[in-house]
């Protein structure tokens, strides 16, 4: 007995020490410092300051800014990318001539790097560019710097770009989930008379729930951090600076100050824990939400 | 009549949606092939010829080699750590159910909703402090056992009956000898899942490698051309070439092995 445990002790050893000096110390390092005054210009020179961190945070029109950009991207973008995926995904899940070749080209933006395709986005954005001509094409002025150089659509700009380069991996978890509906189901509903609508409110949507809502949870954790298309795009200018970039700039560039950094990370934390929680629940729930 | 209207339609909506979503890789291929510091307009696009102008550019003129060594080197370095050690960690967690493996199997599942980028201060002091900031280290250290890692391979072992192991047991092959000679070979479906799902997070991966490194040389290719951007002196073609050397080999793998890619990418996904 006491040689199996030293052996599970032994093989489990990787994960443990990952754990502890990766994830467990950072994070209880993060929230200590959180209470503080650390800045890396003067480590020295360290005040506890208990919460005044948080409380100075929720005045500060930067981090209020970028908590406010977060949430535009969060819930700008998180149902656009869900309803076109499913309705990609209901497209290509009969079968067409071309539909191997369609689900590929979907997919393909998901195994880019993000720096690329916000690179590439950056050039089809800019004063001139491709979209610039597409604008005036239909009639619409674009604007006078492009896209990525004015307040008003900025962050709009690279929200699109966003769910441009999402749908295709949600497609794919939706297909997942449509071949998991027994067939049967359609063959009786065909039986009975019933139409593309009706089976697809009776049968495929209710089904596809905890899909859909697996979909939800995992896109918030992700978009709620979003921040190398800020960087690469904007660098936080023109009104796009989120949670994390603010974190990133305060925290590790321009004034060092990890304490007030790491309060702020525990409020995103907090955030997206939250709505994690409330998703789980939703998740959770037998009665049907739709 | 009304079918075939129907049928046009949907194809002509399908070809929108294939035009969009390849359009900008192909924008980028195209751009990468003009000559350099010519201007970037349709007329341009579409008469201009084909020349590599802007890759021999690339290669003389920046380190970008450079990181694509490190970004190969430091993806296949991580990958197999983490199919050695994910698989470990998951056959002990799969196997010997004591009350620390259950602990650690709540950290694992923990971990896998802790969004990683609020580690940015902590993680950079912590590699400072332990003098592994800006090495190979850093790069590599913190990703060796991934949790998505060890809970699909977990699950996976869980599936398959012990009857294997205790006959190999009772031959007398030792813990290590079953562990890598009779477990494993039966895991490579969800190692291959893994190891796919691993290799392509990594080799795309921006925020860590760039607040934990510095020099130059350990730059892997999306902080390199980060960083290519940040030059005045930089054009567009020159950018989108350096693109282009890191979405080829991804992209070269995905024409290869298109059904393992996509099951990979997204399987994480869908187990949990």
């Amino acid at each position: 007995m006491n040689r199996s445990l030293a052996k599970s002790f032994g093989f489990t050893l990787p994960w443990s020490l990952t754990f502890l000096f990766i994830w467990l110390f950072p994070l209880g390092y993060a929230f200590v410092m959180g209470l503080t005054d650390f800045n890396l210009l003067r480590p020295d020179e360290t005040n506890w300051v208990g919460f005044e961190n948080y409380r100075a945070l929720f005045s500060d029109e930067d981090f209020i800014k970028s908590l406010k950009n977060t949430f535009i991207f969060v819930i700008g973008t998180i149902p656009i990318t869900t309803v076109i995926a499913l309705a990609l995904a209901l497209f290509v899940n009969r079968t067409f001539k071309g539909r191997a070749l369609f689900r590929s080209a979907c997919f393909l933006p998901s195994i880019t790097s993000m720096v690329v395709i916000a690179l590439i986005f950056t050039n089809l954005y800019q004063r001139g560019g491709y979209i610039a001509g597409l604008c005036s094409l239909i009639g619409l002025t674009p604007p006078l710097h492009g896209f990525l150089f004015d307040r008003a659509t900025a962050l709009y700009s690279i929200m699109a770009m966003d769910v441009w380069m999402s749908v295709g991996y949600y497609m794919l978890i939706f297909l997942a989930g449509l071949k998991s509906i027994p067939d049967e189901l359609y063959e009786a509903a065909d039986v009975n008379g019933a139409g593309f609508f009706r089976k697809l409110f009776s049968i495929t949507l209710p089904l596809l729930k905890p899909v859909a809502l697996f979909i939800l949870v995992i896109n918030t954790i992700k978009s709620f951090q979003v921040f190398v298309e800020i960087f690469v795009m904007t660098q936080g200018k023109f009104d796009t600076s989120t949670m994390v970039y603010f974190i990133y700039e305060i925290g590790l560039t321009t004034t060092l100050q990890s304490g007030y950094a790491s309060a702020a990370a525990y409020i995103l934390f907090g955030i997206i824990t939250l709505f994690s929680l409330v998703q789980f629940a939703l998740l959770r729930r037998r009665q049907p939400l739709w | 009549m009304v079918k075939s209207i129907l049928k046009l339609s949907k194809y002509v909506l399908l070809s929108l949606v294939l035009f969009i979503m390849i359009f900008p890789l192909a924008w980028m291929f195209r751009v990468s092939l003009m000559k350099m510091g010519s201007s970037i307009s349709i007329e341009n696009l579409l008469a201009s010829g084909i020349t590599f102008e802007a890759y021999a550019q690339l290669f003389a003129g920046t380190n970008t080699l450079m990181y694509f060594f490190n970004s190969a080197f430091v993806g296949i370095t991580v990958t197999i750590g983490n199919i050695l050690f994910c698989f470990m960690v998951a056959y002990a967690l799969a196997r010997y159910k004591n009350l620390t493996n259950k602990l650690l199997f709540a950290s694992v599942v923990i971990v896998l909703m802790i969004p990683a980028h609020i580690l940015i201060v902590p993680l950079y002091l912590f590699t400072l402090k332990v003098g592994i900031y800006d090495t190979y280290w850093s790069l590599i250290l913190p990703w060796m056992v991934q949790p998505i890692g060890i809970f699909l391979v977990k699950q996976y072992i869980e599936n398959i009956p012990p009857s294997m192991e205790e006959a190999a047991r009772i031959d007398g092959a030792g813990e290590f000898r079953i562990l890598f000679q009779v477990v494993m070979p039966m895991c490579k479906p969800a190692l291959a899942v893994l190891a796919i799902q691993v290799f392509f997070t990594n080799w795309n991966s921006f925020l860590f490698p760039y607040i934990l490194t510095n020099s130059d040389s350990l730059k892997t290719l999306p902080v390199g051309l980060a960083h290519l951007q940040g030059f005045q002196a930089i054009d567009w073609q020159q950018l989108m070439a350096g693109s282009a050397v890191a979405v080829l080999p991804v992209l070269i793998l995905f024409l290869i092995m298109q059904k393992q890619i996509v099951s990979g990418i997204t399987a994480g996904a869908i187990k949990q």
